[in-house]
């Protein structure tokens, strides 16, 4: 039961670094922006041209005029220790911005790039941030762990797979002769095999089931473990406990894996 | 009634087990089987149980085509038969009345009826006293005296016994057969395989004689 166990939870410590990533990129999707940062001295003609141009993507949500001064008070709100710099400053050092919110899921990353590319160039606009790159990684991150996920777990419930029909097999062989007494009353194959596959669906949903009980214990201990000591990569690296659908998911492929594992190995035996 | 056509059987080239065998057994007779070790005596009855396939021949058990019969479906057919081994082939680790309840289980019998039935049968071998027992506690005539119990507890038509008495001192022997007379009383075809010359002298109604798989004599009253 020890490798059952251990091969559905490297599945699952998989699945949940894949959940945290994508949630955590879910989250910076929602609030992916885009911030045209525009010349002192544009016109405010200019502005509203840029304004309405900006806002007519159909993957933009939504358009904001940013006034320097109301720069400066999100800038010192939100790091109140430099707000002491700024007070030395004799001018206010933020440009007039346009701040677009993106749609989530809405546009591609390609799109999004002609878009930034061709405002760049147009006057008024000195610079453009945005962080499209993050939303793209962070996909990205998430798809791959959940592909080393399903390689590696996959790989491991395959060898579940063969250690329970192997496991099986040893179960048979040790009670053939009562199989076979079984066969000689006149038992159908089904009577024979209902308790083998049984004992298999058992082994499967109890090393799942273990399985989901350890890795409710990583979740829990790994960030009381390591604490703030990863720093950034705490919120990519920590762990997000799969949802009830993926317990649910990750039992039955533990019940499966048991029952095939158990089935085969019943089947070959009452075929010779 | 078991009628068995021009059977051979060969386990390894060049030698038959069995050879051009025909018989008749009609429903109600009791016949022993008898010949020298390796006359071909078990491959006999297993051709009869299906646990083996003759090479060439049929087999009618009850008019059906024994042979036609697909492997998934053997289990009508051996319902219809007990069968007996000179190895008793009990389950060690599972009470008399367990032991002798399979049969009924593997049927799907309810509860309450095979503890009937398994008592009932038990008190036939005279075995009741002793249904909690394990029989790795019984001796050697007491646990062949569950195996027939087991082997007659759903009323089969036909009972085949491979040297049944083959592990018995001989007054153990004459129990045994006298139970298995007792059981064809009453209407079972019972066919013994057997090399024990006294037993078959004293109980043999109807012999079959094998040599290096041939039937080279039938006795019959």
């Amino acid at each position: 039961m020890t490798i059952i166990c251990l091969s559905f939870l490297i599945s699952g410590i998989f699945l949940a670094l894949s959940n945290n990533l994508r949630e955590t990129a879910r989250v910076l999707a929602e609030n992916m922006t885009i911030s045209f940062f525009l010349d002192r001295t544009t016109s405010p003609q200019t502005t509203a041209a840029l304004l309405r141009d900006v806002a007519q993507p159909p993957f933009i949500e939504s358009v904001r005029f940013v006034r320097p001064e109301e720069a400066m008070e999100k800038f010192q709100a939100s790091f109140p220790d430099l707000r002491d710099i700024l007070v030395n400053l004799k001018a206010n050092p933020f440009p007039p911005s346009i701040e677009a919110r993106v749609r989530s899921k809405s546009a591609s990353a390609a799109e999004l790039v002609r878009f930034v590319q061709t405002m760049k160039t147009r006057p008024g606009v000195s610079d453009v941030q945005f962080n499209q790159d993050w939303v793209e990684k962070m996909q990205g991150f998430s798809r791959l762990a959940r592909a080393v996920g399903v390689f590696l777990g996959g790989i491991l419930i395959l060898a579940s797979f063969f250690i329970i029909s192997n496991v099986i097999k040893l179960n048979v062989m040790a009670r053939r002769n009562e199989i076979e007494i079984l066969r000689l009353v006149g038992a159908t194959n089904l009577f024979i095999r209902i308790p083998f596959w049984l004992e298999g669906i058992v082994l499967g949903l109890l090393g799942s089931l273990l399985s989901l009980g350890l890795l409710f214990i990583i979740t829990k201990v790994f960030p009381l473990y390591l604490g703030s000591s990863l720093g950034a990569l705490e919120q990519l690296l920590s762990f997000r406990y799969p949802d009830w659908r993926q317990a649910l998911g990750l039992l039955a492929a533990g019940a499966a894996t048991g029952f095939m594992g158990s089935a085969t190995s019943v089947s070959k035996f009452l075929k010779n | 009634m078991i009628e068995l056509f021009h059977v051979w059987k060969q386990y390894q080239k060049p030698f038959w087990a069995l050879s051009d065998v025909t018989l008749q057994i009609r429903a109600g007779d009791f016949y022993f089987v008898t010949g020298p070790s390796g006359s071909g005596k078990t491959t006999l009855l297993k051709i009869i149980f299906r646990e083996l396939l003759p090479t060439e021949g049929q087999i009618l058990i009850d008019g059906v085509n024994a042979l036609k019969i697909p492997e998934s479906k053997i289990w009508r057919l051996r319902r219809q038969m007990g069968i007996v081994f000179q190895d008793f082939r009990l389950m060690f680790h599972r009470s008399v009345s367990e032991n002798v309840a399979v049969p009924l289980q593997v049927t799907g019998v309810n509860r309450k009826e095979i503890r009937r039935r398994v008592f009932n049968t038990l008190q036939k071998v005279n075995l009741h006293q002793k249904m909690w027992e394990f029989p790795g506690r019984l001796s050697y005539g007491e646990q062949q005296r569950v195996a027939i119990a087991r082997a007659i507890v759903n009323n089969p038509e036909i009972i085949l016994a491979d040297e049944p008495t083959g592990n018995l001192d001989p007054e153990l022997a004459f129990e045994i057969v006298s139970l298995f007379k007792e059981i064809n009383r009453q209407g079972t075809t019972v066919i013994i395989g057997s090399h024990d010359r006294e037993l078959i002298r004293h109980f043999g109604d109807n012999i079959i004689f094998l040599q290096k798989g041939r039937i080279v004599g039938k006795e019959g009253r």
